[in-house]
């Protein structure tokens, strides 16, 4: 059985930082392997992973679309689209990148899109869990390039368009098949801030799985430029994420 | 392999699809950093396949290193008196359903793009030559497939080797490609439905045969067939083709049975390679939109995503595809997928290519090839005609077939007229030259210039595109040499400002 995770919420909000360390501790406690999906245009799993990649679905899918009318007719295109996606899986120890990419462009995307939904539905059995970063407009679930979520993360920091982001993701996730969601809530300076938004969770009708503080071991390594795989075990942000997979019986 | 010890690896269809990750890969045969490929021949002399024997040329499991990847063919020899040369590709794609029943033995794709890994687990439950993969792989080929009375299979590791032979297996690829282009509807009993866009386009009937692809371009009826014999009662179903009513136009009385199906009711009736006559519908996504342009009797063409922003119609390609979209039948326009200007009956009871008189110059380009070498010349872009008039002159200067009247190549029937009120036929011209006489004979002049009549362009209602998006635009085509006009409103509202009904200038 695969556990679909997703984490999502406002750009800046931190969900690149609670989604990569999720996978890298789902990978320590041996709960391997671990799909991370990379599904925010604007977001860097796959480097916050410490992973590089070289080329996303997206690319893939906009290949075939210009290769479509060379490809001999008697190939067989979702064996093909297979191959490709398996050519841009990034492959590291006990997890794996897969890196969406840019949306469409104009053009009809049906047959390509289904194709892309039986074989990453496919990729995706394969894992114990799969995390993905996703952008707060849930594209991919609503296009059900990827299947359904067990556990829909919304991350808020203590800001108002935070919040009302997640009024908005909520309002989404009614429309995709989402299982289970939670409040996840970062960067949190004070009592007095866990408060406030304890309360706009009540007031959202989530419920809170996890407090992550504010934490200078990840500014700095963001600052850096280095990926979470360098984040001390004991720091604060390390200990929380422990707390919240606790919390989520990870 | 000397006695014969039990394969050591579990086979079942539940490890097809397993994926061994790098991590915990022995080695990778072929992918995308080696040679690779998987061939089935058939032989027609069973004394010349040794049934179960496999051979191995170059390095074989235990003289390879971990973590490496390593060139990969598999080449298969088989005979049973039920098999032919034209059973090779279908066999030969079972190898891919077959090898991954295996136990720690990955294999994706076909043909001359595949990818295998053995993981480091399968080694260690004792397996250790490809010689075994290959005895386990025929005897799961005869078990399922019993036609098969004789296989045997060459298995090579040895870069040279194997480079050798893709040279001779591509070439037997490109055989079997020549094969199923010359592939048509009158060969097959089966088109296939594509209803993968319907939720845009409720109304849609998307036929897919050998002669047209899907309208988004992206399905084939080979890929039908595929994700039918996958799916049979999925989005490709097979529409079985019933009775050809009309051969040029295109017309089944299967296609007629799924159009009502597929459309609710809506159409009963699709040509499948007719522009005006029950032409087939237009999905949301179409790839390329025809259009009609009644000044000139030809039909233009404009894709989606062309730099191209203007047609000789005054529209872009999204005013078109807006005013024609959504799974209608609409007189006049067309949408088709890219694939389809390849085809030998491309709008053929319509008279083909030689009824195509302005062309976006990216599409042109794009489709080259498909211009038969009489057109080539003859088509606009944009370069030669931005407006109707600019269209005729160009159409006049190299003669298209429109000016004098199309005859369609596949019957030699002349359908239309050509310009007959404007290029001064002969006759008109014979009644010029007698004009001094002409006085005396008004009215033997006058019904020879008669059948010029019907020619009158209908009154062209151009599409409107300051109409709120919401409303069905519509633009009334003339129709070929004074057929009749087929108009129908439903539910419709019609408000007129104002009418002005004038008589064609005479020159």
């Amino acid at each position: 059985m695969t556990t679909v995770i997703s984490v999502t919420g406002k750009g800046g909000v931190g969900k690149t930082t609670v989604a990569a360390l999720l996978v890298l501790k789902l990978v320590r406690r041996g709960r391997r392997p671990v799909l991370a999906v990379d599904a925010d245009p604007n977001s860097n799993l796959c480097e916050a992973l410490g992973e590089r990649f070289e080329r996303t679905v997206g690319d893939v899918r906009e290949a075939f679309e210009r290769e479509r009318d060379r490809m001999p007719p008697t190939v067989d295109k979702k064996l093909q689209l297979e191959y490709k996606l398996m050519g841009v899986l990034c492959e590291s120890r006990g997890f794996d990148v897969l890196v969406m990419g840019r949306p469409e462009g104009p053009g009809c995307y049906c047959a390509v899109n289904h194709l892309l939904r039986e074989v990453l539905d496919r990729i995706v059995g394969g894992y114990r869990f799969v995390v993905v970063d996703c952008e707060a407009g849930l594209e991919h679930f609503s296009r059900r390039t990827v299947r359904d979520v067990d556990k829909l993360l919304v991350v808020v920091d203590a800001t108002k368009k935070a919040l009302s982001t997640a009024r908005r993701i909520k309002e989404l996730a009614g429309l995709v098949r989402v299982k289970r969601q939670y409040l996840v809530l970062n960067m949190v300076r004070s009592e007095k801030e866990e408060r406030v938004l304890r309360r706009g969770a009540a007031e959202l009708g989530l419920e809170v799985a996890g407090v992550m503080p504010y934490d200078e071991n990840v500014l700095q390594l963001d600052i850096e430029g280095r990926p979470l795989t360098e984040l001390p075990e004991d720091s604060p942000f390390s200990h929380a994420i422990d707390e919240l997979m606790g919390f989520l019986a990870l | 392999m000397a006695g014969e010890e039990e394969f050591p690896l579990d086979v079942s269809p539940m490890y097809e699809g397993e994926r061994v990750r790098k991590e915990d890969m022995f080695v990778e045969l072929g992918g995308p950093t080696q040679p690779g490929f998987e061939l089935v021949i058939y032989e027609p002399d069973a004394e010349k396949v040794k049934d179960g024997h496999v051979e191995l040329i170059g390095p074989d499991l235990t003289e390879m290193e971990e973590g490496k990847a390593y060139p990969y063919a598999m080449i298969y020899k088989v005979w049973g008196p039920e098999i032919d040369k034209d059973l090779e590709p279908v066999i030969e794609r079972r190898n891919h359903e077959f090898q991954p029943y295996i136990q720690g033995y990955m294999h994706l794709n076909q043909r001359d793009e595949i990818w295998v890994r053995i993981s480091k687990s399968a080694m260690k439950k004792g397996l250790k030559s490809l010689k075994q993969i290959g005895r386990k792989t025929i005897e799961l080929f005869k078990s399922e497939l019993p036609f098969i009375q004789k296989m045997e299979a060459l298995y090579i590791t040895d870069k040279e080797e194997v480079e050798k032979r893709l040279e001779e297996a591509r070439k037997v690829y490109r055989a079997r490609d020549e094969r199923a282009r010359g592939l048509h509807e009158e060969d097959v009993e089966e088109f296939y439905q594509c209803t993968l866009c319907q939720s845009f386009a409720p109304t849609n009937v998307c036929i897919v045969t050998p002669d047209r692809p899907a309208l988004c371009g992206a399905m084939s009826w080979f890929d039908c067939r595929a994700s039918a014999r996958v799916d049979p009662e999925g989005p490709n179903a097979p529409v079985p083709k019933g009775e050809c009513i009309d051969p040029i136009a295109g017309e089944y009385t299967g296609v007629n049975e799924a159009a009502v199906r597929l459309s609710g009711g809506e159409y009963n009736r699709i040509k499948l390679h007719s522009f005006f006559d029950c032409p087939h519908t237009s999905c949301g996504c179409f790839e390329v939109a025809g259009f009609y342009i009644p000044e000139v009797d030809g039909i233009g063409w404009i894709h989606r995503g062309s730099k191209v922003r203007e047609t000789p119609i005054g529209l872009p390609f999204s005013t078109i595809a807006g005013s024609v979209g959504g799974g209608r039948q609409v007189y006049g326009f067309l949408g088709i997928g890219i694939p389809y200007f390849y085809s030998p009956k491309f709008i053929q009871a319509d008279g083909g290519w030689r009824r195509v008189v302005w062309m976006a110059s990216d599409l042109k380009e794009r489709v080259a090839d498909a211009i038969p070498d009489e057109m080539k010349d003859k088509i606009a872009t944009e370069k030669e005609a931005k407006t109707i008039d600019e269209l005729k002159e160009f159409l006049k200067k190299v003669d298209h077939p429109v000016v004098k009247g199309v005859v369609r190549p596949v019957d030699g029937k002349k359908i239309t007229e050509g310009w007959a009120e404007e290029e001064a036929p002969p006759e008109a011209a014979a009644a010029e030259a007698a004009a001094p006489e002409a006085a005396a004979a008004p009215t033997a002049a006058a019904p020879a210039q008669q059948p010029a009549a019907p020619q009158v362009a209908m009154p062209q209602f151009p599409l409107l595109p300051t109409a709120p998006a919401a409303q069905p635009q519509i633009q009334i085509p003339t129709t070929p040499a004074g057929a009749p006009v087929k108009v129908i409103l439903k539910d419709a509202n019609v408000t007129i400002g104002k009418i002005i009904l004038k008589r064609k200038e005479e020159k």
